[in-house]
Order: C-alpha cells, then structure tokens, then sequence
C-alpha cells in the first residue's frame, strides 16, 4: 500500500488523501452523483465539497431505508389477504 | 460502476431468508418493532454480498448483532462471517487533535503568503470532511487509511443503492393496490 509522506511538517497518523486519489474518487462519484459531474476543477475546495455531498448522499440513503422498511412494516398490517399486493408481500416472507 | 441486477437478486434472496427468519417474532408485534426486524435483516443481507471482504460489511454486521444476535446468526450460519460476529474489532483511531491543532497554530504564524494559508484552511476543511466521512460509513473510525475509506465508501454506496433499489421495487409493488 502506498503512503504517500506529506512534505509538511505534521503529527497527524493518517497519511493524506492525495490529489490524483480525490480525482479518482470525484471520477467515480461522479456517476453516481450526478449534480457534481458539472465540476471540472479537481482543487482541494472541490474535494471537500465532493465529501460532503458523498456524506449527505449516504445520509440519504439511509433515511431512504428506515422509511421504506416502515412502509413495509405498515403495509403488514393493513393489507388486504385476498388482494394481489398481499401475494407480494407473502411470497417475500416465505 | 453500478449495482448490478445479480446483486439485486442476490440481495433479495438473502433478505428474503432473514425476513422468514422473522416471521414468527414479528405477527403480533408493533409497527416499530416490524420496521426494525426488516430493516436489520435488510443490512444483514447488505454486509453479506461482500462475503466478509470489506472493512464497513464486516463493522455493520458486528454492530447489528449488538442488536439482534439470534438473527445475525441465523442469516449467517453455515458462512464464515459467522466468525465475524465474535471477532475482536481493531482499536478505534484515535487523533489527537488538540495537539495536531497547537502545532499547526505555530506553524501558520510562520506562514508568509496568504496563498499558503487558503490552501491550509482548504486542506483543514477535508481533513474535516473526511471525519464526516468516517461518521457515516460503517467500521469508518477504525479507518486510519484515508485511501481505504475512500474505496469502502464507494463500495458501501454501491451496496446501499443496492438495498434502496430493491427494497423500492418490493415497497412500491405492494401498495401499488392499496391506494385505491
């Protein structure tokens, strides 16, 4: 694995992420984030705007989740056996 | 790099089986308690696409069983991140700020142009962001290596788009009838 030494002098323990990794990364954010991909410069405030939105992005997601598992959990209670929805939601619990 | 429909598939299936697991526990329970058996056994069958490979599956699998043990176990028995679940996890990274902050302080009054001094604060800033990072990824404090939690956040997106998109297509189908 390589670390790359920061020239500076730091105390800090974990190696830095360089310019050509964060390039790398915005590349591949950038199909997944779609609003970013309009950002052509690769400078350190685009990296940190980059990070941010990856960090809301997965916020997102999650929230994303927790409301389609209560979704589910609601439909559970409140479907109807005979209807085709509730052949859906059986066949996912069997 | 997109999710896959094998892995959509595959997700299913292994949701699938937790949720059968659950079944039992679940028919006379409240909604609460119904959205989190389903939405555990969901990131069970997340962090089990990986197979025990990344970093972030084996920290959510660790963290889900501090919540539900028997079904961790029951989804993943007969696989080998079963050992996951005992496995003692690597001491969290600890930085110690203040002091990288006081030896920068006295760095920066040396600092001449205010050029250096942007690119310090840019250079702060996604040392901050990255710390953001680390919050939401799973396993992501026990990750010095800023490399590593680079590749395990795209993994980890890769994977929750995974789960939303599936998830959403069940979800969807089933009320698709009920709004009438």
């Amino acid at each position: 694995m390589s670390n790359r030494r920061s020239s500076r002098q730091s105390s800090s323990t974990a190696p830095r992420i360089s310019d050509d990794q964060m390039i790398d990364l915005v590349t591949k954010l950038r199909q997944i984030l779609p609003e970013i991909g309009q950002r052509r410069r690769s400078d350190k405030v685009s990296a940190s705007k980059v990070l941010q939105e990856t960090c809301n992005y997965i916020r997102n997601l999650n929230r994303e989740v927790d409301n389609l598992s209560e979704r589910l959990s609601q439909l559970l209670e409140s479907v109807d056996e005979d209807s085709p929805e509730a052949a859906v939601i059986r066949s996912l619990f069997m | 790099m997109q999710p896959t429909s094998s892995m959509n598939e595959e997700f299913l299936k292994k949701w699938q089986m937790g949720l059968q697991i659950v079944r039992p526990s679940i028919d006379n329970t409240s909604v609460s308690e119904r959205k989190k058996a389903i939405k555990l056994s969901a990131d069970i069958a997340m962090a089990s696409l990986r197979k025990g490979t990344t970093c972030w599956s084996r920290a959510l699998i660790q963290k889900t069983a501090t919540e539900d043990n028997f079904l961790v176990r029951q989804m993943l028995s007969g696989i080998k991140e079963e050992a996951l679940i005992n496995k003692r996890l690597p001491k969290k990274v600890v930085c110690h700020r203040k002091i990288v902050r006081r030896s920068k302080k006295i760095l920066r009054r040396k600092t001449k142009s205010a050029c250096e001094e942007a690119a310090a604060k840019a250079k702060k800033l996604v040392k901050r962001r990255t710390q953001g990072l680390r919050n939401v990824v799973p396993g992501g404090d026990l990750m010095s290596n800023d490399v590593l939690l680079l590749q395990e956040t795209l993994d980890y997106i890769m994977s929750l788009q995974t789960q939303v998109n599936v998830m959403r297509s069940i979800v969807d189908a089933a009320e698709a009838g009920t709004e009438q």
